[in-house]
This record gives structure tokens, sequence and C-alpha cells, in this order.
């Protein structure tokens, strides 16, 4: 039965290959806005856990690391670090800013940071920032043709790019990195308000614990002493970041790709129809062979499977350049179109309407008499 | 020949539905895409532009609102008032956050309002009160009906708690949504004193916006003055790259999908009719007549394929909003026509390929065949 399906789509060679092609790439469009969507989570989990430590403090009330204004008391550092167990508390500082140049605007976060915190990897340059210079992630030396050494200039304050970095974007917004010194001379130096006090200082502390003292108790110890202050584990805090990331951007994402899936699907099935269908002669001839409707349903089935199987490779391959390209142009977006789970699933339901689609045909051939196809 | 070529067209009406279903989904696809696309790009500017200031002030080095801080010394307004030109100056603060409400959290723009709320306050309310008090918040209906909130129930912005007093209409979009708030609350959360976010500027009777913006800039320091139509642009911007983009980009990759589709089943309808076509080219018929046949099939092919495709995101814009209210659909006629004239196009160039292959071949074959 396999070799009759295979000699079946041979014969009509051209018909194959596009209908290979035709769901290869619904497979990659439904594969690439799931690629979207995981990316997304994806950055907003490891935003948080790269900073390093093994608790995060936070303003009181504040229980996220993305796209919050935290604001800590100074005094907080002291404090935390006055508690057993607690090695040293990392100040870090989030700033939103716009990045403009020649007309053309990104939203930023700059990190501002001491001894943790920074950047983890960098592609080219320093990983540390020297005095007045800024680490910028690989979206906006990409988006800009920024390179080592270029002027980079926020709100009239002229930093230079001392390194550049990769994997440190998130919330579809590029980070920045620059030292404590710097903030210092970028709020007195550049154009924003005269009150200082408006803007963060300390936003949060990555704790650092001494060995062999047990974490959650010393959470425990610092949310019980410090009223000003929140304190996570660094997952916990990555897990709310990823829930208002899904909150945000899940249903309108989420809308697009159940249409997808709905379209998609369906599409595939009526390529199945039409497929049967348009075999009916041939069919109704093996019937009256004396194949019976089951060997005719394997068939069928055998067909739709190997249709799915051939296009899968080709929908990988089509999602996943589609991805490079795009992280290519606008490296801000993580696609992660070729995940296991999201193939799978793609490939089940593909699978599933190919063979419902096949089988819709197949009942009318099924019943047709044996007579009537040598006839005609 | 034209009645051939209907006759021709409806001949194996099964196969010709799923044709024109292909077809149809292929490009619904890419039509709920650009509605999607659409609606919120139209969403994300709402707050500037129903407040329809005719010049926007803002710190020196700011402009744009989303996403962006903005803070400006509030004795400002009184200079930036007696500007020449000037008819009106209402201050706003401005913070963009995560609120709260029971285990839901969304990222949210919050405006805090002086006492005369109105000029910069909702526009549309569905429910409650237009202007918050001090601890009230008006957050955006969709918002209630996703979390199920109510009037009266609390909501949480940085640790902050405030009673909902408001649901406000048209305030929500992807990239944010727009929570009024008491200025006075607004600083407490945000520990500033003394300093306001944005000035909105009503321009006196004939005073051009673009001159008034300029002579703010000139006359007070240290502040960025944009007339509105630039600033709404380059708001939109900025709020675009936060997943609308996406949005954009699917729709190019739907669009790519769908022309392969359309291509795939015109070329598959067309190839059917390979053995009729080749027999009336037998019986003496023109190619230019042949040609006009099967491209009359393919402009009815992608005819039905758009109406369906129409119909069915028709359908899907009142289900969509019933089930999914946090996102905006616009459906625009130039959207229409671009993806009706696409369609078109491919169907045209699909079908033209396999007749040109069929007119190459030898009559006798038809017959023999």
């Amino acid at each position: 039965m396999f070799i009759l399906v295979l000699k079946q789509l041979r014969f009509e060679s051209t018909r194959s290959i596009l209908t290979i092609l035709a769901i290869a790439g619904i497979i990659a469009e439904i594969l690439i806005l799931q690629g979207f969507l995981a990316g997304l989570y994806a950055q907003l989990r490891e935003a948080v856990v790269n900073r390093g430590g093994d608790l995060v403090v936070t303003q009181a009330g504040i229980s996220n690391f993305i796209a919050a204004r935290s604001i800590l008391p100074q005094s907080v550092r002291l404090e935390v670090e006055d508690i057993e167990g607690v090695e040293e508390a990392h100040p870090l500082t989030g700033i939103s800013a716009i990045y403009e140049e020649a007309g053309r605007r990104t939203p930023i976060i700059i990190l501002v940071y001491d001894t943790a915190g920074g950047p983890t990897e960098i592609i080219s340059g320093n990983l540390i920032p020297g005095e007045r210079e800024i680490i910028i992630d690989r979206a906006l030396a990409t988006k800009y043709g920024l390179s080592l050494g270029d002027p980079f200039e926020i709100s009239e304050f002229e930093f230079t790019v001392g390194g550049v970095s990769t994997n440190s974007a998130a919330f579809l917004t590029p980070f920045a990195f620059i030292k404590y010194d710097d903030l210092i001379d970028f709020y007195f130096e550049s154009d924003i308000a005269a009150d200082i006090a408006t803007f963060p200082l300390l936003s949060f502390l990555l704790v650092e614990t001494k060995p062999g003292f047990d974490i959650p108790a010393i959470a425990t110890q610092i949310e019980k002493h410090i009223e000003s202050a929140d304190v996570f584990l660094p997952s916990v805090l990555a897990q709310k970041d990823e829930a208002l990331g899904r909150e945000l951007m899940g249903p309108i994402l989420g809308l697009l790709l159940f249409v997808s899936y709905g379209i998609g699907v369906l599409i595939v099935g009526m390529f199945m129809f039409t497929a049967v269908r348009g075999r009916s002669r041939n069919l109704g001839v093996l019937k009256a062979l004396g194949f019976t409707p089951r060997s005719l349903g394997i068939a069928v089935f055998i067909e739709a499977s190997l249709l799915i199987l051939l296009a899968l490779p080709v929908g990988i391959l089509l999602a996943g350049s589609i991805a490079s390209i795009i992280q290519t142009i606008a490296p801000v977006y993580l696609v992660l179109a070729t995940e296991p789970t999201a193939i799978m699933k793609t490939a089940i339901a593909c699978l599933f309407f190919a063979t419902l689609g096949a089988f819709i045909p197949l009942r009318a051939i099924t019943n047709i008499d044996p007579a009537i196809v040598f006839r005609s | 020949m034209l009645k051939w070529t209907l006759k021709n067209l409806i001949a194996e009406p099964w196969h010709l539905f799923a044709s024109v279903s292909a077809i149809a989904g292929a490009f619904a696809l890419v039509m709920f895409f650009e509605a999607v696309f659409a609606g919120e790009s139209k969403q994300i500017v709402a707050y500037i532009d129903h407040s329809d200031a005719d010049v926007w002030v803002m710190q020196k080095g700011v402009s744009n609102m989303h996403m962006a801080t903005s803070f400006v010394s509030d004795w400002k307004a009184g200079s930036v008032g007696e500007v020449e030109g000037v008819s009106k100056v209402t201050p706003i603060l401005y913070l963009n956050t995560v609120m709260q409400a029971g285990d839901k959290r969304w990222f949210s723009f919050i405006v805090g309002l002086e006492d005369e709320g109105q000029r910069a306050g909702p526009w549309a309310i569905v429910e409650g009160k237009s202007i918050p008090a001090h601890h009230e918040a008006i957050v955006p209906s969709v918002l209630a009906k996703i979390t199920g909130l109510k009037l009266g129930d609390e909501v949480t912005i940085a640790g902050h708690t405030f009673n909902v007093a408001g649901l406000s209409d048209n305030t929500f979009s992807m990239a944010n949504s727009i929570t009024f708030i008491t200025a006075p609350d607004l600083a407490d959360i945000m520990s500033t004193i003394g300093s306001m976010s944005y000035f909105l500027i009503d321009a006196e009777p004939n005073v051009d916006a673009s001159e008034l913006a300029l002579r703010i800039k000139n006359e007070v320091e240290k502040v960025n003055a944009i007339p509105k139509e630039r600033f709404v642009n380059n708001d939109w911007n900025v709020a675009m790259q936060m997943g609308t983009e996406i949005i954009g980009m699917m729709t190019i990759i739907g669009g790519a999908l769908a022309v392969l589709l359309t291509s795939f089943a015109v070329y598959s309808h067309t190839i059917r009719r390979e053995r009729e076509l080749a027999v009336v080219k037998a019986l003496g018929v023109q190619n230019r007549v042949i040609y006009a046949s099967v491209m009359t099939q393919a402009t009815w092919l992608a005819f039905l394929g758009f109406i369906m495709a129409t119909a069915m995101v028709w359908l899907a814009v009142p289900i969509t909003a019933s089930f999914v209210p946090q996102v905006t659909l616009h459906v625009t006629p130039l959207g229409l026509f671009r993806i009706g004239f696409t369609a078109l196009l491919v169907a045209l160039i699909s079908c033209i390929i396999p007749v040109r292959r069929m007119l190459g071949i030898d009559p006798v074959h038809a017959f023999s065949a």
C-alpha cells in the first residue's frame, strides 16, 4: 500500500511538490508566530535571571523587573546587608529612555550597575564600560549602525559605545548598560529635570547570600525587617515578568496564532480533499479490484502522513530561515521558531486535518458502484 | 466561449469550492492580520489623538510619550501660558508602569490629572465618573471585561491602592492601556514634587501650531514643544515597536503565504482542465481566446475567494470583539482593495504558466490521451 501511495505521489510529482510547498508554508507561518511568542517569553524570563543574585529586592508593591518603575531608598542597601546570611547587596537601577538619532526613535532600558547585573554576553568591546562608556545591545548597534567608539547621545548627554552585548533585550526593548559614576554625571549634565529626586537612583538590589544559608529564610528576614521593600527569588520574578508578557501580548498574538492555526489546517484539509477527490476514478478502480474501504482509508492516511512528513522539514527549514532573517535585521526579536513542542503540535494539527480532508471524499468514493467506474 | 468558460469553471463544483476556500482562507488570514495591525496602529496613539492639544510641551530631549520619561517643573506652565498665541495650558503627570487587579497584571500609561481634569481626561465613559477623585482610578472598560473589575473594586499601582470610579471607552491597546488618577496621587507614587510630565497646549484661534511650538521652545528654557501631528507621528513610531511591528511582519509573511496558496490553487485548477483546453485548441479555437477563457476562470476564482475572505473577516470582527476585547480590529477599504488586487494579479499570473505549456502541446496528443 505504501509503495502504491508513493508511486501515486511520484506520478503527479509537480502537484505533490506544490502541495508539500504549500503545506510547508503554512507550517512555517504557524511556527514563526509561535516562535515570536516563545522568544518574547524567554527574553522576559532571562532578563532578570541573567542579572545574577540569589534574591532580588524591589520597591514594596512592585513585583516585576521589566516595565515597572521601582525606586528603593538608598538606605535599604545597608539594611539588607545587615541581615544575617547576606554576603552583599549589589545595586541596580533601571531607567526607561528613548534613544533618538536622525529622526528615528527606539525605547531602551538603561541598566545602571556596579558590581553585578551587567551584560552577560559581549560580542565586541568591553564587558565593563569605562568612563562615560555605554554597552548597547546588538539590536541598537544593528538598527543605527553603531560600533565601538561611536557617540551615543541620550537627553543631550553623550556616551561612547564601549561594547556591544547580545541576549540583552526584553519586552521588545533593547538594554544599554552604564556604571553608577556615569549615572550621576548623566543626571547633572543632561537636559533632564532640575529635580533629581524625581529620577531613580536605586531600583533593585541583587542579593548575594553566604554559602550554607537558607535563601528563602533570608528572604523572609528581609521582608520582615524592611517595610519599604519586597524580595523575590529571581526565578519567581522571572515568572511574574513572563506572566505580564502573556497578559500583554498573549491575547493578541494568541488570537493571530489561533486564526493561523484554524485557517492553515483547514487549507491543508482542503488540499487533501481536492487531491483525493481528483483521484476518485483511480480509487474507484482500486475498490473494483477488490481493495476494501479500510485499505483505501489506510492508503489515504498514508498519503496524508507522507505529505505532512515531507512538508514538515521543509516548513521547519523555512521557519528557521525566516526567523534568522528577522533576527539579523531586527535583533531585538528572539524568534524561537524551531521549538520541538511547537513543531509537534503543528504537525499533529496538520496531520489531523489533512486526514480529515482526505477522508471526507473517501466515503463517497467507497460507495461508488464498480460497474460505473469501469464504464466511465 | 464565455458560456463554455463558465460551464467549465463549475464542472466540478466540489473542486471549485475547495480552490475558492483555499484562496479565501489564505486571504482571510492576511485581511485579519491587516485588520489587527490597522486597529492597533490607530489605538496606540488614541490618547494623544483624542486629547487634541495643538501643541505638546515636554522635557528637553524628549519627543514622544510611549515609554518616555519627561519631567518639567510645574511653574513652567505659567511661563508657557504667557507665550503669545497660547490660549490654555493643561499639565499632566505621566508614568508607564504595571498595574494589578487580583492576580491579573497589565502594562498601563498612568495619566495624573489636575483639578480640572476634563481637558486631559477620558473622552468617553461607559460607566461611573469621568474625573477621578483622591485614591480613585478610571480604567479602560476593556480591562473590566477581562478582569471582571467593577466600580468600587480595587486596583494597585506600584503598591498604592485605588478604587475603580469609572470605566472609560476606547482607551486600550496592546502596547498601552490608559488609566487616569489625580496628579497628586501619581506624584505620590512617583515621589516627585513640583514636576509635571507634559503640558497640553490649546492655541488661540488662527495661530499656527508649528510656529507656536517654535515660540514656546525659544521663550521657555529647557523644554521641547511639538505640534500635535508630529507628536502623534513620533509616538506612533515608538509604540509600533512594542509588538505591533510583529503583527506587521506576520502580515507580510501571511501575504507571501497567501500568494503561494493562491498560485497553487489556481495552477491546480488550470492544470486539471489541460485536456479540455487542448481539445478546444485542436478544434481551432485561437490561443488568445483560450487565454481569455482561462484568465476569466482565474478572475472568478480570485473574485469568489476574495468575497469569501471578506465575509469570513466580516464575521470574525464581532466574534473577536466579544471573545478577545483587548484586540481592536479595523478593516480599511484600502487594505481590502490591496488584497483584492493582489489576489487577482496572482491568480492571473498563476493561470498563464500552465496554459502556455499546454498550448505548446501537439493537438493530436489531446485526442489520443
